[in-house]
């Protein structure tokens, strides 16, 4: 893998000249936990290019909690900054849902096509993350434009996509020394992450293991976990592959696409009255089973990427991988 | 990439309302630009600032100038379409989904089983059928309804009957000392049926109480399961398998459907709901 070695002073030159011209986002520690926030000249030194799953999934830059889809799209160019991998993953399923098929999302597809990503190493691992159940490393190998590591001081970048190639040449970091590897450091981060995740998600049943356990299971299970559920949805409008929405109408013949999910009561009711999915045991069912059976047999792409969001949310402390091992048992 | 946003509605002027029942009113429609689909299609139908909701059109799609919608008052959308005028608008997006097989229909009997607001695509379908009664060997269509007054397009009806190569059977749950033909749930109408059972296809579609014992029926009938076509109704919003509402197992119906043989679906969940 061909990186390219800059040091703080460049990166920190380089950030300064591009948010003239790109919207940047990247990740900013809180207290209890780091989110995404636009950087403006004053936070340029507060990124934080560590730690592992912001609170916002990356789906909500190109799948916005709210979008007017009858109006112009957006057309301002944007470079996003420290996407952990189990986000990147999620696009795969994202990309196939809205812009696979004869008929696009337009909208989706020009807030990718605005959008430069540099994904990241993770280097701490929360409870909850649980990647590495399904095969997904903690740093990023494609997926993303650019891939990023930083250590000793210095920012390491390699290209991922055509578009990644282009954003190094047109700012000449390509002009750099072209190194054949990253640096043993950052190997050695990587490769202790991984190890670190494999032994913590030592029992977790990977996604063809899960699915065979949740197709086996009928009401007991589902019944015992949801009867702490409060049907407030927070599980699937945090998860970074959750892709569903609703329209909503305005005057002039105008939508707003909506983010929505199946965990609210009235998702799937029909106008006679009728819902499959009227019992909360049979939404929470139905989430795991779209989760590891449908989206996959549908779209060729895992539905679930372990990021842990939807278990650290949860008011309920609904643990998505004890109802998996469970149900696998 | 295709030219359209696969969310804008394009306008069209309402021309005229015919009320086809209490509960039922058919809209003619004009659509502001060119607009054609297959028999089966969905579209979706704006009410503006209101809502929108998917409808199959119940007139011929060998008609390209204007379209009708026939609609059942049934919440938030339908009634504020049942309050509209002449000369309003509605907005609609489409055509959408996988309309009837006409291709498969050649050569053989079509028997269709209706009920309902079910009728609404039946009868774009039939419209479709006449004017290619050269080429299938029979229509026979099995209609019901709550009460007599329920009954919908009775001018229609007559004509059909009047049509060579066309059968017509209604049943009501319910009848009045009007009502002259069958009483009974309209699978009691394929016990009065003659057909060819190996040369012929079913088309189902009503609500999903009826499709579901409809379907049984055919069945011990001894239809074949890939025979066997039905038109699956499920919560809509997107309308071109984007948003997630209408996913039925391992299908999107808005996209994958509405039309289905029954063999398609029969492992999928939740299918009669
Ligand atoms: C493929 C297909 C074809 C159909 N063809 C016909 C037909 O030809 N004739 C016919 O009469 N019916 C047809 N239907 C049924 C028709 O679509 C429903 O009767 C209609 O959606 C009812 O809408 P409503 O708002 O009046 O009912 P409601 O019961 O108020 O709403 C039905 C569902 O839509 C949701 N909803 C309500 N308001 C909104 C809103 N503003 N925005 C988004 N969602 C909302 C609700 O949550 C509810 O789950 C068809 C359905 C399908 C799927
Ligand atoms: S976050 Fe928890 S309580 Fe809320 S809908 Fe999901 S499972 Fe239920
Ligand atoms: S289901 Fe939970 S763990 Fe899996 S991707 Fe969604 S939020 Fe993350
Ligand atoms: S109606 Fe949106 S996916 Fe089918």
């Amino acid at each position: 893998m061909t990186a390219y070695r800059l040091t703080e002073q460049m990166w920190a030159d380089h950030l300064a000249e591009v948010i003239r011209d790109f919207s940047v986002f990247a990740p900013i520690k809180k207290e209890n936990s780091t989110d995404f926030e636009e950087i403006t000249d004053k936070k340029l030194g507060s990124i934080y290019y560590g730690g592992n799953t912001p609170t916002t999934p990356l789906k909500a830059f190109f799948f916005p909690i709210k979008e007017n889809v009858t109006t112009t799209n957006q057309t301002q160019p944007r470079i996003l900054i420290g996407v952990p991998n189990c986000d990147l993953t999620a696009l795969v399923l994202l990309d196939n849902i809205y812009l696979g098929g004869d008929l696009k999302d337009e909208y989706y597809q020009d807030n990718r096509d605005r959008t430069i990503i540099f994904g990241k190493d993770c280097d701490t691992i929360k409870e909850s993350c649980h990647c590495t159940a399904y095969s997904i490393k903690p740093y990023s190998e494609k997926n993303c434009d650019i891939s990023m590591s930083v250590s000793d001081g210095y920012f390491y970048l390699s290209p991922m996509s055509e578009k990644g190639e282009k954003y190094l040449d047109k700012f000449k970091f390509n002009q750099l020394e072209a190194l054949d590897s990253l640096p043993e450091k950052v190997i050695q981060n990587r490769e202790t992450m991984l190890a670190n995740l494999q032994k913590q998600n030592i029992d977790i049943p990977d996604e063809i293991a899960s699915r065979k356990g949740i197709e086996k299971e009928n009401k007991v299970l589902w019944k015992k976990h949801a009867t702490t559920c409060v049907s407030c949805g927070a599980c699937s409008m945090i998860c970074p592959t959750c892709h569903c929405f609703l329209l909503i109408d305005r005057k002039d013949f105008e939508k707003v696409k909506n983010w929505d999910v199946c965990q609210l009561p009235d998702f799937s009711r029909v106008a006679a009255g009728e819902d499959p999915l009227e019992k909360l045991y049979e939404r929470l069912k139905y989430r795991y089973l779209c989760k590891f059976a449908y989206k996959p047999d549908m779209f060729n792409a895992l539905a679930c990427t372990g990021c842990g969001r939807c278990i650290d949310t949860c008011i309920g402390k609904i643990n998505k991988n004890v109802v998996i091992i469970e149900a696998c048992q | 990439m295709q030219e359209k946003n696969i969310y804008k509605p394009i306008k069209a002027k309402l021309t005229k309302v015919i009320e086809e029942s209490p509960m039922i009113k058919t809209f003619v429609l004009v659509p502001d630009e060119e607009f054609s689909f297959k028999t089966g299609q969905f579209i979706e139908v704006t009410v503006e600032n209101v809502g929108e909701a998917p409808f199959t059109p119940s007139s011929s799609p060998l008609e390209t100038k204007q379209l009708e919608i026939t609609v059942m008052k049934a919440g938030y959308v339908t009634e504020e379409m049942h309050k509209m005028e002449p000369g309003q608008y509605m907005g609609i997006r489409g055509p959408f989904g996988r309309g009837y097989p006409l291709d498969e229909f050649t050569d053989k009997e079509v028997l269709i089983l209706g009920g309902g607001c079910g009728f609404a695509p039946i009868r774009s379908l039939l419209y479709n059928l006449k004017a290619i009664s050269d080429q299938v060997r029979k229509v026979t269509l099995c209609y019901g309804s709550k009460s007599p007054v329920d009954c919908i397009y009775k001018p229609y009806i007559q004509e059909l009957r009047d049509t060579p190569k066309f059968e017509v059977y209604r049943s009501v749950d319910k009848a009045d000392e009007t009502w002259e033909e069958k009483v009974g749930v309209v699978t009691v109408l394929l016990d009065d049926v003659k057909v060819d059972i190996p040369n012929s296809v079913v088309v189902v579609c009503g609500p999903p109480i009826m499709m579901k014992f409809g379907t049984k029926k055919l069945l011990e009938m001894g239809y074949p399961e890939d025979k066997i076509y039905l038109s699956m109704e499920k919560n809509m919003s997107c309308g071109v398998g984007k948003c997630g509402h209408c996913e039925m197992g391992n299908y999107f119906v808005c996209k994958d459907g509405p039309v289905f043989t029954y063999n398609e679906i029969k492992d999928s969940p939740n299918i009669w709901m």
